[in-house]
């Protein structure tokens, strides 16, 4: 018998594939190639972040290096470079997930926001290590703050919408494991 | 609670050596995609061949609905335009007299020249189909790909101007590196001065002109057109004009509508002749081997 809680992390499993795809395909609608200035949040590393720091048992490494690799692929970004940096910054949340579990939503907010600059200098550096082509840090970190400010709409959207909740005490053990 | 610590010790380990083979994993592919970038870049584009015309049949309606928001807020004030485009339909009519004059004119002095335009200069028209274009890379797909012929490095034009060129095929998908992305770089001819430059894409709407000798030569409104230089490009390819910004570095306002791009050529290029041959001597006829 599937018991109700592996049904509801099959379910958010899915879903985070789901999000992922849309926004994928939304990004890649055809609408106006030269119109970005400005760039926008990116919405699927706020989803990404936002879910492990709730449960991050719905969100396991295989789907997260997978739904990176893919964008990687389809935005003409560099391969496996920055999954390798998801992979590392998410597994360093998640080993700290049972001590951040208290925190207020603030501090959460400044540390996502300190680990994300510090992804974002992890790529520019090694990049340019590897004598590849960079984007400009200004622009990187533009779309850091523009990611930051949605990042609370997309923890709302997540609680309310979609029914993200911390897990409740004795439901999973300290590393995500269903009891 | 003895089921719980199997359960940790058991998956504990197993998770770390995932972690383990999926970082040593990655690190491969990226080091892959660093030394052997074309390889890397052909496996993407059949990748995306392959992934990205099942969006295709999603895309349609949602980019038609787009399209009619859009064109439902330019009925709001069709009255003017429309008393606009009377206005300008009286404008052309008077230009398309002079226009008539001219194409007899110019036959006239081409039968006298016995002109003939490039005549393997083709092309292949392609819809765009996505735009996987951010801040940070500018380039659109197209439906055209290794199938149809396209190569890399082909020029890609719009009815104005040069958008870009291919820089990735796939089988059935092509990929279109507009002027404006931070690679790009466009060997370019200033018209009245016939100055050249080069037009490096830096992901703004206007990319600055680089490398210009005298830049006291040119002049805002001047013609860009590309100069065929590195024989990538056919020469003459009208690419925008020169516009200066405030700090007083010279930009080039793109002919091609970036705006709206849906139809896209791509013109066939084809690789010209080469001097590799530093010119050997002529030696005297020694003539005579027959007599």
């Amino acid at each position: 018998m599937v018991d109700p809680l592996s049904r509801a992390r099959a379910f958010h499993r899915l879903l985070y594939l789901a999000i992922a795809a849309l926004i994928l395909f939304l990004r890649l609608l055809p609408v106006n190639p030269a119109g970005h200035s400005f760039p926008g949040p990116d919405l699927m590393m706020a989803f990404t972040f936002a879910w492990l720091m709730r449960r991050p048992d719905y969100v396991p490494v295989l789907l997260i290096v997978t739904v990176y690799l893919v964008e990687d692929m389809v935005f003409w970004r560099p391969l496996g470079l920055w999954p390798l940096i998801m992979l590392l910054a998410t597994e360093w949340l998640r080993a700290r997930e049972e001590s951040l579990r208290d925190l207020p939503f603030l501090l959460e907010i400044a540390l996502i926001g300190g680990l994300w600059f510090v992804m974002v200098l992890a790529r520019h550096l090694i990049l340019a290590l590897v004598f590849s082509d960079t984007v400009p840090l200004g622009m990187e970190l533009l779309r850091l703050l523009a990611t930051l400010a949605a990042y609370p709409l997309v923890v709302a959207l997540s609680h309310t919408g979609l029914g993200l909740r911390r897990a409740a005490p004795g439901e999973v053990d300290d590393f995500g494991q269903r009891r | 609670m003895a089921t719980n610590r199997e359960d940790e010790d058991f998956t504990g380990p197993l998770r770390r050596i995932l972690i383990a083979v999926l970082i040593l994993l990655l690190t491969a592919v990226f080091l892959f995609w660093r030394i052997d970038s074309p390889r890397a870049e052909r496996l993407r584009a059949k990748f995306i061949d392959r992934f990205v015309p099942t969006f295709d049949w999603a895309m349609v309606p949602v980019t038609k609905a787009i399209d009619m928001i859009a064109s439902f807020q330019s009925y709001t004030r069709i009255y003017e335009q429309n008393q606009e485009l009377r206005r300008e339909l009286r404008r052309i009519e008077s230009w398309e007299e002079a226009a008539v004059q001219l194409e007899q004119q110019n036959a006239k002095l081409r039968a006298l020249n016995n002109l003939r335009l490039d005549p393997k200069l083709t092309s292949i028209s392609g819809v765009v189909l996505t735009d996987s274009g951010s801040p940070f890379h500018q380039s659109v797909m197209l439906n055209i790909g290794g199938r149809d012929g396209i190569v890399d490095g082909w020029a890609a034009v719009d009815g104005l101007g040069l958008v870009g060129r291919i820089s990735g095929v796939g089988d059935a998908t092509s990929r279109v590196l507009l002027l404006t992305d931070s690679s790009s770089r466009i060997p370019v001819t200033i018209m009245p001065s016939g100055q050249r430059a080069i037009v490096s894409g830096d992901n703004s709407r206007f990319p600055p002109v680089e490398f210009l000798v005298n830049p006291e030569l040119v002049r805002p409104g001047d013609r860009v057109i590309s100069s065929g230089d590195g024989g990538v490009f056919p020469t003459g390819l009208p690419v925008g004009e020169v516009m200066e910004t405030r700090d007083g570095r010279l930009r080039v306002r793109l002919k091609a509508d970036y705006e709206q791009l849906d139809f896209v050529r791509v013109l066939r290029t084809h690789p010209k002749e080469r001097l590799t041959d530093p010119g050997a001597l002529i030696p005297p006829e020694t003539g005579g081997e027959d007599g």
